[in-house]
């Protein structure tokens, strides 16, 4: 079975499923040991199962790499008011695709992921938030989900556990910045997703005002394999801080994109040069982004050496985020994709913060007119010191994300909006 | 579905080594039928945003969709929380969610009409007004864009003799860009209705146009 290309390269314990239409199906899922994670957390009990996450550094797929296990122990350990679960399956971030697949080709594996991680920070409700367009993907889901209903692995008295947990399916309406796990919260609450000021925390002050875990489905999915297998096994993958397997997104111009399921470490130009089968029409690299448009462009030189793991990528100057790798040949127009990714800011900044509201929508605005070849050099200093006023002085990071792009190109790739400018230049004298 | 020959059903629609059907990569034959009402509540919320068919003047709400409402409830703890299923269902119903729509809403779960306005104006899905029987929304993002997503946008506008954001004439388009639809790998990503069609180039654009028009009925939504 291939899915649409495959690697042995890979290390698939997550996208075992994809490619396989009969992963969906309950009887397929047990019968491949499905839901066995799930009664074996019950006979752990809690604390031991936040253990076992945490003993396997297991860190957070969304973006932000925190460790889980020590995410839910954040959470009361005598739940005095109800807790939540949420998923965030709101996956939004330019590049990244890895969501919507697991959840379509294997959803038992989340659905047991979330319950196992609700019954550990003691939840009884649990959330699955797709973003609004997943209607194909939540519709399986849906129907998995009945299926778990049906079959007792959901609702309650789950396994004759004496433990109930609901799980609900949720669909946003079509905003990015609800992949923001506080402006998650207020989506979920009926309100307009915008992000919350932190503390309080989630863990104290969560959805409904109640405490509240925020796990991206990536993370939950990995969880029956750490609970079954345990901790230890799962840092037989990956580096030392940046443990266990991760897909990869790949996008661009490479001949194989798609996901591919590596161990934490993988180096980069081995991804791009073997896994993906090169560069599109045998073109030479020009640019990667390696963890989705909020993080800062690596030159094709910056790339050599590069590992993929969370430290690795940062040394580099940039960020892993969710390892939504895009690839960008010689003949790519630097600028215009700079100012695409910008447009996108601009239109999905929640307008609470004054920095983002205006910089991202005059960011655009300046390099609209630069693509235009109405821009002048002076320009780009505007844009560096628009980009310093809108990094770390917001709600949330989404300011910053615009910013990351635009200053590490202007710092990359100068001399193309420097010829950009001066076309235009000589065009208004000529 | 109609007969016109139609390349590209889907997912990774003619690369790689694909050898499976549109319905196992959709996953239609494991879904089936979706129940009208709901099925059972824990997926009452996951329905539709977008069909072909719509009712503008159809009541919130009655028969199954009263039942599905009534299971969304459920979910949440309080009625406010069921605010964006509820206006999802309104815009499934009627096709858009107009601000008289919105003040209906606002009725059913006892919140302030401004205040789900307020809400349902953040949102980018809730149509704010009437659009053709098929919403394209063409990915133009950065992965889409460097394979020549904007080519693809073009051509659904030539095809679909529209503008951006307009509704053509015979009633059954409205074409826009759409910002990153988590396709990536699968570029040019589109959305149509509630369904994705993936590794989208130019040239299978008129086919899908003519794929659409011929079916009428709607079932592509």
């Amino acid at each position: 079975m291939a899915y649409p290309y495959v690697s042995d390269r890979e290390v698939r314990l997550l996208s075992k499923g994809f490619g396989d239409p009969k992963a969906r199906r309950l009887d397929a899922y047990v019968e491949r040991g499905g839901y066995q994670a799930l009664r074996k957390a019950f006979g752990m009990g809690p604390d031991a199962v936040i253990d076992e996450v945490k003993a396997s550094g297991l860190r957070g797929r969304g973006g932000a790499g925190f460790p889980a296990g020590v995410k839910w122990s954040f959470m009361p350990k005598e739940p005095t008011r109800p807790h939540y679960l949420l998923c965030n399956a709101d996956e939004s971030e330019p590049g990244t695709f890895k969501d919507r697949e697991l959840i379509r080709w294997d959803p038992h594996q989340l659905i047991e992921g979330v319950l196992i991680a609700a019954y550990a920070i003691r939840a009884k409700q649990a959330y699955v938030y797709c973003r609004g367009e997943f209607f194909e993907t939540s519709s399986v889901l849906a129907k998995a989900l009945e299926d778990a209903y049906a079959g007792g692995y959901a609702g309650k008295d789950i396994l004759g556990s004496g433990v109930d947990i609901d799980v609900t399916v949720h669909l946003g309406g079509g905003a990015y910045i609800c992949g923001e796990e506080t402006a998650l919260m207020n989506s979920i609450e009926g309100r307009r997703g915008q992000p919350r000021v932190k503390p309080p925390f989630p863990a104290a002050v969560g959805v409904f005002g109640m405490p509240t875990t925020v796990n991206n489905v990536e993370t939950l999915t990995a969880v029956p394999h750490i609970v079954a297998n345990g901790g230890a096994w799962y840092r037989q993958w990956g580096t030392e801080k940046s443990t266990g397997t991760k897909l990869f997104c790949v996008s661009g111009h490479v001949n194989k994109p798609g996901n591919y399921e590596l161990p934490l470490g993988f180096p980069l130009m081995d991804l791009i040069e073997d896994v993906c089968g090169g560069m599109r029409n045998g073109k030479a690299l020009k640019a990667v982004i390696p963890g989705g448009s909020s993080v800062p462009i690596l030159t094709a030189a910056e790339c050599r050496g590069v590992n993929l793991d969370y430290e690795s990528v940062q040394a580099a100057g940039t960020m892993l985020g969710c390892a939504s790798v895009i690839i960008m040949d010689q003949d790519t127009h630097m600028v215009k994709q700079v100012r695409r990714m910008v447009d996108f800011y601009a239109h999905e900044s929640c307008g609470q913060c004054t920095p983002c509201r205006e910089g991202t929508a005059w960011m655009a605005k300046i390099l609209r007119r630069i693509e235009d070849g109405r821009g002048t050099a002076e320009d780009l200093d505007t844009l560096l010191a628009m980009s310093r006023q809108m990094t770390g002085t917001t709600i949330c990071v989404l300011s910053d994300s615009a910013a990351a792009p635009v200053v590490s190109s202007i710092n990359k790739f100068k001399d193309e909006y420097m010829a950009l400018i001066r076309r235009g230049e000589r065009a208004g004298v000529a | 579905m109609s007969g016109v020959p139609f390349k590209n059903p889907g997912w990774a629609g003619n690369t790689g080594e694909f050898d499976l059907t549109e319905a196992q990569v959709r996953g239609d034959e494991f879904v089936g039928e979706r129940p009208k009402a709901g099925g059972h509540p824990s997926g009452a919320s996951s329905y539709p945003y977008m069909l072909a068919e719509k009712r503008p003047e159809a009541k919130l709400f009655e028969g199954d969709c009263q039942a599905r409402f009534e299971k969304i409830l459920t979910r949440y703890p309080n009625r406010q929380g069921a605010l964006l299923p509820t206006l999802a269902l309104a815009q499934e119903v009627r096709g858009h969610v107009s601000p008289e729509t919105m003040d209906e809403v606002a009725a059913l779960l006892g919140l302030a009409p401004a205040y789900v306005r307020g809400v349902a104006t953040f949102y980018t899905m809730y149509n704010k007004r009437p659009v053709g029987r098929f919403l394209v929304q063409v990915c133009t993002n950065i992965s889409c864009n460097l394979c020549g997503a904007d080519d693809v946008m073009e051509a659904f506008l030539r095809y679909t003799d529209t503008e951006p954001g307009e509704t053509s004439e015979d009633g059954l388009f409205t074409v826009i860009e759409a910002e990153c639809l988590a396709g990536c790998g699968f570029p040019t990503c589109v959305q149509i209705n509630s369904r994705y069609y993936e590794n989208v180039t130019p040239a299978d654009v008129p086919g899908i146009v003519e794929h659409l028009k011929a079916d009428r009925a709607g079932s592509a939504g």
